[in-house]
């Protein structure tokens, strides 16, 4: 009987705990208009069949709707689809003219003139005009803004000396030369300058607006944009409420009427909730990546990047050429992806990933063929001769450093295994807080550690140039006349396919003389509901939702 | 008693000025900088952030900027979320895990006080074993371990509630089960251990012995004395909990103050790592400051104005 009474009593707290929650809660938000999002998005498509709401997850609050400031994916890759620079990447990754509907390029490649739409308007029904532009760009290139982003318009004349503190606003070449013309004039000719103003951070501002009221892009109310969406409520570290824009120049391309985002900070948490069908699109948690690889609701596509090594080429033994080959060529990139990572990248074979065509319509890849991959004999061999040439009779010690985190952990850990089992040498491991790696890296304190690369603009040399002398990419102290004269010669070279090949010659040279050795190519791996489709994700570039459409 | 809450509030004054001065000089002695980031990172770039933010300064002028925010309580725009004030983050979050926490520690003070004294009243009986089984379990299995557990069996599988987010109070039901199952478990261990040792003094045999009802007996003379431990460890828990908590909000996607303890120190987001500091520490130290006053007035044999002469 007794037991019964016990019973009874923690059923009873049970029932506390369930109304105690409902009516604290009650009473602080009594019209959370989300509430229940799932059976309320059930209602409206049945009242409104008409209406189309995706649901993302944008793992956290925007660090700036800023265009000059968000420079990371979590920012751009949902105002991506709220504003629209002068051209847009196309389904196929090319920049086409967008709110610009003309785009005349000068023979010498060096001024660009742009013609603004005559239907380009602001959410607000403001004229897109060419001063707003003008204005954008140079609220990137002030100092004071410290737009991190600002590097990218280096390339425009008179850019870097006012970004520096060093030149003036009225020195640098963007300039209106009627309401809707626009006339850039750049340093050098430059390939890729089209696909690098697709870049969020060369979206205009509403100069009007933003006179008005400097922090126009903190709240919904104010937020005035030229995108295919417009920002329609925004809840801080909650959610981000995208409408259809119906001022957008090319609004009748726009299928979806809405665009919920929630912000899950946790890849498990948001799995579950594409599972509930609380979000359409979900990334694949790690420990999931095995068994999802195959699910006919993935979406696995190249992004421009990849996942890599330095060496040091000041700190024995890597001051031989011999010995980093003979590293490099130890690593198995193959077995890294298929059994380590195991989330469907490819294994990198040099230094620029997939994702880049040339003059010729081809692959860079696959023109520039496998310029480094396992080679167990070779290696031996090759380690060998290097001692021999440096007159070690023992390899010194080699510390592989990496930043603390299970997937760097991971692949340190079978690159370890690697070593031992090809070049019979034990190279201890080290893991070294992400910040305090980022900085040590940069004095170069690490003999092999691991690093990464993601690509600021679609073009190979983005890449390449990083290992020029000095750069503050290079991170390796390695600097080679022949490289640094080839990466100067592409900057200059107006002719196409020469400058494709050169491109090539480059990486073969990088994977040559081996400051580094690469692992995989990065991927976009997503889950996408059946009834979503139209998502375009670039290589290079961010989120767009243009072409969207959910049924 | 005015005297000794005057006193108690110097020191507490006293306890922050020291607690900062320490983060500060901890925080700028840790390698790396807010802007070490994997990415590109061009010498002029990083020139105009330094500056934006006055991490160009000496650091003993940085350290006085660093005062006179301690004083304003106005820490300056996150290094990490440039739109934002350092003050907008913490009033926008701490509401959210205030009222996370206090639900959670009514939760577990209520359960955590009933399951031990139920445990205590049948001593080494099934209850007891049941009670004691559930509170090594709660405290040894972690709660993100049982937050992903919740999310995957009773949203995922059973459909009854959704998976996360912070909209509606059936949103609430998952992630103060999964923060509220650990301190219930200590409250029922410390209630009863302590409920035992109360059960024995005289004066509840006395009690026994005038006629009084079980109940009665449990209720207002056991129950008083054997609460002090719970009182004892209920500060820090409530500052702990109330303040925020990484993993549960990151699971559950709540928009709380928690994660910018852990974010803004990996980040070395200098602002937002003074703001939650200072913020953090002064709460501790006022919740201290309670429980010794709720001493008092649990237990009239505490008297404040001896712990003064203690002091």
């Amino acid at each position: 009987m007794k037991k019964w009474l016990s019973l009874f009593v923690v059923a009873l707290f049970v029932l506390v705990l369930s109304a105690c929650t409902a009516t604290k809660d009650a009473g602080e938000k009594p019209s959370t208009e989300t509430g229940g999002d799932k059976e309320e998005a059930g209602t409206e498509t049945e009242s409104l069949p008409t209406e189309k709401v995706l649901h993302l997850n944008n793992g956290n609050e925007p660090t700036s709707f800023d265009p000059s400031v968000g420079f990371d994916a979590v920012s751009w890759n949902s105002l991506n689809n709220l504003m629209e620079g002068l051209v847009r990447l196309s389904k196929d990754h090319l920049a086409e003219p967008a709110t610009a509907e003309k785009v005349d390029v000068s023979d010498d490649g060096l001024t660009y003139t742009f013609t603004i739409h005559d239907d380009a308007k602001w959410s607000n029904g403001d004229p897109v005009l060419a001063s707003d532009f003008v204005y954008g760009w140079l609220h990137m290139l002030n100092p004071e803004t410290a737009s991190p982003a600002a590097f990218l318009a280096y390339f425009i004349e008179g850019a870097e000396a006012y970004n520096s503190g060093t030149g003036t606003a009225d020195a640098v070449a963007i300039k209106a030369v009627e309401d809707k013309v626009l006339e850039v004039k750049l340093n050098t000719p430059t390939e890729a300058f089209l696909n690098i103003v697709t870049n969020p951070s060369f979206f205009p501002v509403n100069e009007k607006v933003a006179t008005e009221n400097p922090t126009w892009f903190a709240e919904a109310d104010s937020f005035v944009g030229n995108g295919p969406f417009k920002l329609a409520a925004w809840e801080h570290d909650v959610s981000l409420t995208f409408e259809k824009n119906e001022h957008y120049w090319d609004a009748d391309t726009v299928k979806l009427d809405k665009v919920e985002w929630a912000m899950v900070d946790d890849t498990n948490t948001e799995y579950q909730m594409y599972k509930t069908g609380e979000l359409d699109v979900s990334d694949v948690p790690a420990e999931l990546a095995d068994q999802l690889m195959n699910d006919p609701e993935l979406k696995n596509v190249d992004q421009a990047g990849l996942y890599f090594y330095r060496f040091n080429v000041s700190q024995e033994p890597f001051t031989n050429k011999k010995i980093r080959q003979a590293f490099g060529l130890a690593v198995n990139q193959q077995e890294i992806v298929e059994f380590v990572t195991k989330n469907g990248e490819k294994p990198a074979e040099g230094f620029v990933p997939y994702g880049f065509i040339g003059p010729d319509g081809k692959e860079f890849r696959e023109t520039a063929g496998k310029l480094t991959g396992f080679d167990a004999e070779k290696a031996k061999t090759l380690l060998a001769e290097g001692m021999t040439e440096e007159g070690y009779t023992e390899l010194p010690e080699v510390v592989l450093t990496y930043s603390t985190n299970e997937a760097h952990k991971k692949i340190a850990e079978a690159l370890q295994s690697k070593f031992k089992e090809v070049l019979g040498v034990d190279v201890a491991l080290q893991n070294v807080e992400a910040s305090v790696f980022g900085a040590e890296q940069k004095e170069f304190k690490y003999q092999l550690s691991r690093s990464s690369f993601l690509f600021d603009y679609a073009d190979p040399v983005n890449a390449l140039e990083s290992f020029i002398t000095g750069s503050s990419m290079n991170r390796t102290t390695w600097s080679n006349p022949d490289f640094d004269k080839l990466i100067s010669d592409i900057k200059n070279e107006t002719d196409e396919a020469k400058r494709w090949a050169m491109l090539i010659e480059a990486d073969a040279l990088l994977m040559e003389e081996m400051p580094i050795f690469p692992i995989y190519y990065y991927n976009q791996v997503t889950l996408e509901k059946p009834s979503v489709s139209g998502i375009v994700r670039h290589p290079v570039g961010y989120l767009d939702l243009k072409w969207a459409d959910k049924n | 008693m005015a005297k000794y809450i005057l006193k108690r509030f110097i020191m507490m004054i006293a306890t922050i000025l020291i607690i900062s001065t320490l983060t500060f000089v901890l925080m700028h002695s840790i390698p790396g900088s807010p802007f070490d980031e994997e990415r590109t990172s061009n010498p002029t770039i990083q020139a105009n952030l330094e500056k934006f933010y006055k991490l160009d300064e000496p650091m003993h002028v940085q350290y006085l900027y660093y005062l006179k925010s301690i004083v304003t309580f106005d820490f300056g725009p996150s290094i990490k979320k440039p739109n934002e004030s350092v003050n907008e983050l913490l009033a926008r979050g701490f509401p959210i895990s205030f009222e996370l926490g206090m639900v959670t520690i009514l939760v577990a003070l209520l359960s955590g006080t009933i399951l031990g004294t139920l445990a205590a009243l049948r001593h080494n009986g099934i209850i007891d074993y049941l009670a004691m089984t559930f509170a090594v379990v709660g405290i040894s299995v972690p709660n993100f371990v049982l937050a992903t557990l919740l999310i995957q069996q009773v949203a995922v599988t059973w459909e009854l509630l959704p998976a996360a987010t912070w909209s509606s109070p059936l949103h609430m039901i998952l992630p103060i089960l999964a923060l509220a199952t650990g301190p219930t478990a200590i409250i029922a261990r410390l209630t009863r251990s302590s409920m035992l040792e109360v059960l024995t003094q005289d004066y509840i045999k006395m009690a026994n012995a005038k006629g009084l009802s079980p109940i009665r007996i449990v209720i207002r003379h056991a129950l008083r004395n054997a609460l002090m431990p719970v009182v004892t460890i209920m500060g820090t828990m409530l500052a702990g909990i109330l303040t925020g908590t990484f993993v549960i909000e990151k699971i559950f996607a709540i928009p709380g103050m928690g994660k910018y303890f852990v974010e803004s120190i990996n980040n070395r987001d200098y602002p937002v790592i003074m703001g939650s500091t200072v913020f953090y520490s002064a709460f501790l130290v006022f919740m201290l400051f309670l429980v010794d006053i709720v001493y008092g007035f649990l237990d009239p044999r505490i008297k404040l104005h001896r712990k003064e002469g203690d002091a």
